[in-house]
């Protein structure tokens, strides 16, 4: 009667008599085996349990004295081996180190074909775990080894060394060895076999040609157009892992190759494999969130392939699963990471997301997520969307409906918004992580651009929270650059803006250091454009500019000088229009500055520059010699 | 922009679409069906998918002897899967797990959800079968640590439980769990699991394809009047209605 | 003064394989966030009249031609409020974009008509009148002609009594950001006149902002 079974049923029982039935053997060891299986099966917590108690050492002892004519007795050992190291990384270290392996090595050459699933099973499922030892490909004999696994007419036998080389293979050479060795072929070959072979057989593929474009040039090329055949077959195999998994594969072939390629560029294969990610979307398990971030990799830095998944109604799709309840992170941030990349540049698509009810709340909502990489999918999903001048410049910042909820929630002083965007932003921005800060940073930027005078203000207040200093000095460039370029745009505008760098006194002085320090040209590009915002303002906050950038005590030679002397167009331009500015004659110091620029030896500096190579930087330097030659010429 | 120049007249005048339906007759319909070449084999093909997947391996083998069509799976696993399949259907859900361990230990390792759904039946058949005290040992020990694994498995575990509180159970809003159907669904969710690994598509043709009959005549109701099919037992052509 | 300055050379006329593949060189005058002020000369023969003009560049991408922005006519009759406009620029670049507009019921004669209205034009001309001025290299020329068509009223109902069916043929100036342009509808009153300048909106000096397209 089951119900009393219980008490034997626990751990510390069975523990006992295993180890009894592997010290005496005989009928005990195959029953009490087959115990501890059934027991451990599917069995997270027992498998654990059962680590711990010592059953692995146990059973791997069984198997190691188990005569090699008791087939069932290696399959139920074999079997509860492969259990123990399936899914679990402390079962495989736990088989490992009780010396398992080579015992199931073994079993492959037995003769019975049950034995031989048995061990090939327990083997693969040691090998798609992390805790799994290196394969050595770089050993002939292994290489031999392996190609005679993928020759075996066994589905677990063939599977394992597909897995061998999926946990495996990491570089380059590791895949040119392979390559070379004949294996992609015999992976094509297996992909005519069971479901589990070619679902094996593709992930070892997509593993070998992995960013290869050299094996991906001599092995998958047009001259061995069935490979590339069979692959676009399988995406529409019936089994939904198989076509991820063949899409994963294209995926690659097309992402490592350059575009001038013949791989992929047929617009009616591109959309079908569009098309058929889409619809694996749908699927809201692992092979669904592997599809979404597919499909991102797939029209990733390619406009066209953006407007094919465009009109497939990706945006559409996206908007619509993302406003299902309880997603699972790694949806999310597929979801909001594919949304990212289709925004970055069609319109149409910010559009549809901008008019879809909800969705904006949605990412502004997970802007606050648990998981960092939902955080930063949000953030950038966020700034491409808000990138659509045609929906922010549709009229006043401030009051329009189509106006990002984000501003909206800016605009609302009151802390009781718990997701006031600002805030979120703003914390982001004090992130560890480079990349939240960044993203965070950025998106303040953008938000600055344009906005008016009143929510300036709001923005500001928030912002003196946190030290503003401190991104512009950070450590990362690109975050200097945006947190640079958020300052310029908070300059811009009413000409009382300039004040904002004066009561936080510091901001210009760091702006100042960063133009002597910083090496990154759009970080300098940046900073130039703050001191000529400042320089278009009065005259104290021209002499102040001047202050940052001539300085009469240095012997050396001034800043300004250097910067104009740099071989990147955009920063000449804007050190020439900051001289421009701090050369409009109008100015009650005009002169003396001019006087200033002319010593520090600006003047005769414009004048190598008047045949510019850059048109833009020719037009100012004109306008910034006819501005100071007003005042005479000092040539002489 | 502008100030017009002179006013623009539109005249858009709405064409009222009264479109009428065509009409297909009997013979034509025939005709055209008579049409359509279905090989014998391909039909042969489709009945033995039907006997394979649903395990009917004595027909399946009466009917490969006498049309010579092969099974596109080996003969003696069905009768292990349906050994399988009726140990659930009868109530010996550990037995079964057994069965399925042994047919392929990967089964039950790989699936969390049907190995949570044969524990979750196992827990009904001990609440059936009254044993209280096991079927609560056996929640907690092997179903629990599921349950913190998984929030949905959490939440049909909960549904599971509640048939310890209700002294009426059959008329319970959990009452369901205990109906035979649910037995059934387990079962056939197992039959599917093992058909997968097997290689082997877990549903028979014939039905979708029917499924796709209907579908194909429901569209084609908004443009046409056609003998249609509505009895699928005997699938007789219905005259056309206008 | 004592430095020679080169005068600006005349758009050349590339040969090769590569003609008209460059883009235009940024000028940071048109860039995104800079505002101009001016005129619509509206006249009809029936009544002399000239609004004031505001315009906006709120995007631009040279790579692909495109450039965007808002337009705001202060004193339009029978309208009580500014009446704002979004539009949508083309660059002729040659590269994205010829003399040629191809659509918006411009034909190429109505083209030429209108380009040859801006004296920066004349030396384009005979090429333009071959190929629409597809074999010009205007990477270093010194004026930027565009083509803005309005897309839809920000602040109005469509019902306002204005028009944007048509489009402007605009020529901008690098030197000093001035904008010429003509607008050009069938069914409004021919060439009226666009002019504007650049706007330090009350700065004494020049100011620039912008957002990331990265």
């Amino acid at each position: 009667m089951p119900g009393s079974a219980s008490t034997t049923h626990r751990p510390e029982g069975l523990i006992e008599r295993l180890r009894s039935a592997a010290a005496d053997g005989g009928e005990a060891k195959l029953k009490v085996l087959r115990e501890l299986k059934n027991q451990i099966i599917g069995n997270r917590t027992k498998k654990l349990s059962y680590i711990k108690l010592g059953a692995v050492p146990s059973v791997v002892s069984i198997l190691s004295s188990a005569s090699s004519s008791v087939d069932c007795l290696l399959i139920q050992c074999a079997a509860t081996i492969g259990s123990f190291a399936c899914g679990v990384d402390a079962g495989v270290k736990a088989v490992l180190d009780a010396g398992a392996f080579p015992h199931l090595i073994n079993l492959l050459s037995h003769s019975n074909e049950k034995v031989v699933d048995a061990g090939a099973r327990a083997l693969k499922m040691i090998y798609q775990s992390k805790a799994a030892p290196k394969y050595d490909f770089f050993q002939h004999k292994n290489i031999e080894f392996l190609i005679s696994l993928l020759d075996k007419n066994n589905e677990n036998v063939t599977g394992l060394g597909a897995s061998i080389i999926t946990h495996s293979c990491e570089t380059n050479n590791e895949q040119k060895i392979l390559a070379d060795a004949g294996v992609l072929k015999k992976l094509i070959n297996l992909l005519q076999g069971t479901t589990s072979q070619r679902e094996s057989s593709l992930e070892s593929f997509a593993t070998i040609i992995k960013q290869n474009p050299e094996v991906i040039t001599k092995f998958v090329g047009p001259e061995n157009s069935t490979t590339f055949g069979s692959l676009l077959e399988l995406t529409k195999d019936r089994y939904p892992r198989t076509r991820l998994l063949a899409c994963i594969c294209l995926t690659l072939i097309k992402n490592a190759t350059s575009s001038s390629s013949s791989y992929l560029q047929s617009v009616g294969i591109r959309t079908k494999l569009i098309l058929v990610l889409l619809e694996l979307v749908d699927d809201f398990g692992q092979v669904g969130d592997e599809a979404l971030f597919t499909l991102s990799s797939f029209i990733e830095h390619e406009e066209d392939l953006q407007k094919l998944a465009f009109e497939a109604n990706t945006v559409d799709k996206l908007c619509h699963q993302m406003q299902k309840e309880s997603l699972q992170a790694k949806r999310l941030e597929g979801i909001f990471t594919t949304l990212g990349n289709l925004c970055s540049n069609l319109e149409p698509c910010r559009s549809i997301v901008l008019q879809s009810p909800k969705a904006l709340i949605i990412i502004t909502d997970a802007l606050t997520h648990t998981t960092i990489d939902v955080r930063v999918a949000a953030c950038i999903c966020l700034k491409n969307v808000s990138r659509s001048v045609k929906y922010l410049s549709a009229g006043h910042f401030m009051t329009d409906a189509v106006i990002m909820p984000v501003i909206q929630l800016l605009y609302d002083a009151s802390t009781s918004v718990q997701v006031a965007a600002l805030c979120t932003l703003v914390e982001l921005s004090k992130s560890m992580d480079s990349t939240v800060r960044l993203n965070a940073v950025w998106a303040l930027r953008n938000l600055m651009f344009l906005v008016d005078s009143r929510c300036k203000e709001e923005i500001f207040m928030d912002l003196k929270l946190f030290p503003l200093t401190r991104l512009i000095s950070d450590s990362n460039a690109c975050v200097q650059e945006q947190a640079l370029g958020l300052v310029c745009n908070l300059v811009n505008g009413p000409v009382d803006s300039i004040m904002y760098l004066f009561t936080e006194g510091l901001l210009l002085n760091t702006v100042g250091r960063e133009l002597r320090r910083a090496s990154k040209p759009q970080v300098l590009v940046q900073a130039m454009y703050v001191m000529c915002n400042v320089a278009s303002g009065k005259e104290f906050e021209k002499e102040a500019v001047m202050q940052q950038l001539v300085n009469e005590d240095d012997n050396n030679q001034s800043i300004i000088v250097t910067l104009l002397q740099s071989d990147v167009a955009s920063l000449r331009t804007a050190v020439v229009w900051t001289v421009v500015n701090l050369t409009i004659p109008t100015g009650a110091g005009a002169l003396a500055r001019v006087v200033k620029l002319r010593n520090a030896g600006v003047v005769s500096q414009l004048k190598n520059m008047v045949n510019d190579p850059c048109l833009d930087v020719k037009l100012r330097v004109r306008t910034a010699l006819g501005q100071s030659m007003t005042f005479g010429d000092f040539s002489t | 922009m502008s100030l017009f120049w002179s006013v623009i007249r539109q005249l858009a005048e709405i064409e009222a679409m009264a479109t009428s339906k065509k009409v297909i007759t009997r013979d034509e319909w025939e005709k055209k069906l008579n049409d359509v070449k279905i090989r014998k084999e391909d039909m042969n093909k489709l009945v033995m998918n039907f006997l394979v997947t649903e395990g009917y391996v004595d027909a399946a083998e009466k009917f490969r002897m006498e049309s010579g069509t092969e099974p596109d799976i080996d003969l003696a696993t069905i009768t292990d899967r349906m050994a399988v399949k009726k140990a659930v259907q009868s109530g010996n859900v550990e037995d079964a797990i057994e069965k399925v361990n042994d047919l392929n230990p990967e089964i039950l390792d790989t699936n969390p959800q049907l190995f949570f759904h044969l524990q979750q039946q196992r827990l009904i058949e001990l609440i059936r079968n009254g044993k209280i005290e096991e079927a609560l040992e056996f929640a907690q020990e092997e179903l629990a640590p599921r349950g913190e694994e998984n929030q949905s498995f959490l939440e049909e575990l909960e549904r599971t439980v509640a048939l310890l509180a209700f002294e009426d159970v059959k008329n319970s809003p959990v009452g369901d769990l205990l109906d035979i159907s649910q037995r059934l669904k387990t079962a056939s969710e197992v039959n599917a699991a093992i058909l997968t690994s097997q290689s082997h598509e877990k549903d028979p043709k014939l039905p979708s394809l029917l499924r796709m009959l209907l579908w194909a005549q429901n569209q084609l109701d908004e443009k046409a009047a056609y003998p249609r099919i509505t009895d699928l037992f005997t699938a007789t052509l219905e005259d056309p209605t206008v | 003064m004592p430095v020679r300055m080169v005068e600006s050379p005349a758009p050349s006329n590339s040969s090769g394989a590569n003609y008209g593949q460059t883009c235009l060189q940024p000028c940071s005058l048109l860039s995104v966030g800079q505002a101009f002020s001016g005129t619509q000369n509206v006249s009809s023969p029936q009544k002399d009249e000239a609004w004031r003009v505001n315009v906006r560049i709120q995007g631009c991408d040279l790579d692909h031609g495109y450039l965007c922005g808002t337009m705001e006519a202060l004193n339009v009759p029978m309208a009580d409020t500014p009446v704002v406009t979004f539009w949508e620029g083309e660059i002729v670049d040659t590269k994205n974009h010829t003399f040629f507009t191809n659509k918006w019921k411009a034909t190429s004669e109505v083209d030429i008509e209108h380009w040859t209205k801006f004296p920066s034009f004349s030396p384009l001309l005979s090429q333009v009148e071959v190929d629409g001025g597809k074999s010009l290299d205007l990477s270093n020329y010194q004026y930027i002609f565009m083509r803005w068509k309005e897309q839809y009223f920000v602040n109005v109902g469509a019902d306002c009594g204005l028009t944007i069916a048509g489009f402007y043929y605009v020529c901008f100036s690098c030197v000093d950001g001035s904008i010429n342009g003509y607008y050009y509808d069938p069914n409004s009153s021919p060439f009226q006149k666009l002019e504007l300048k650049t706007t330090n909106e009350g700065r004494s000096g020049f100011s620039f902002s912008s957002y990331e397209l990265q």
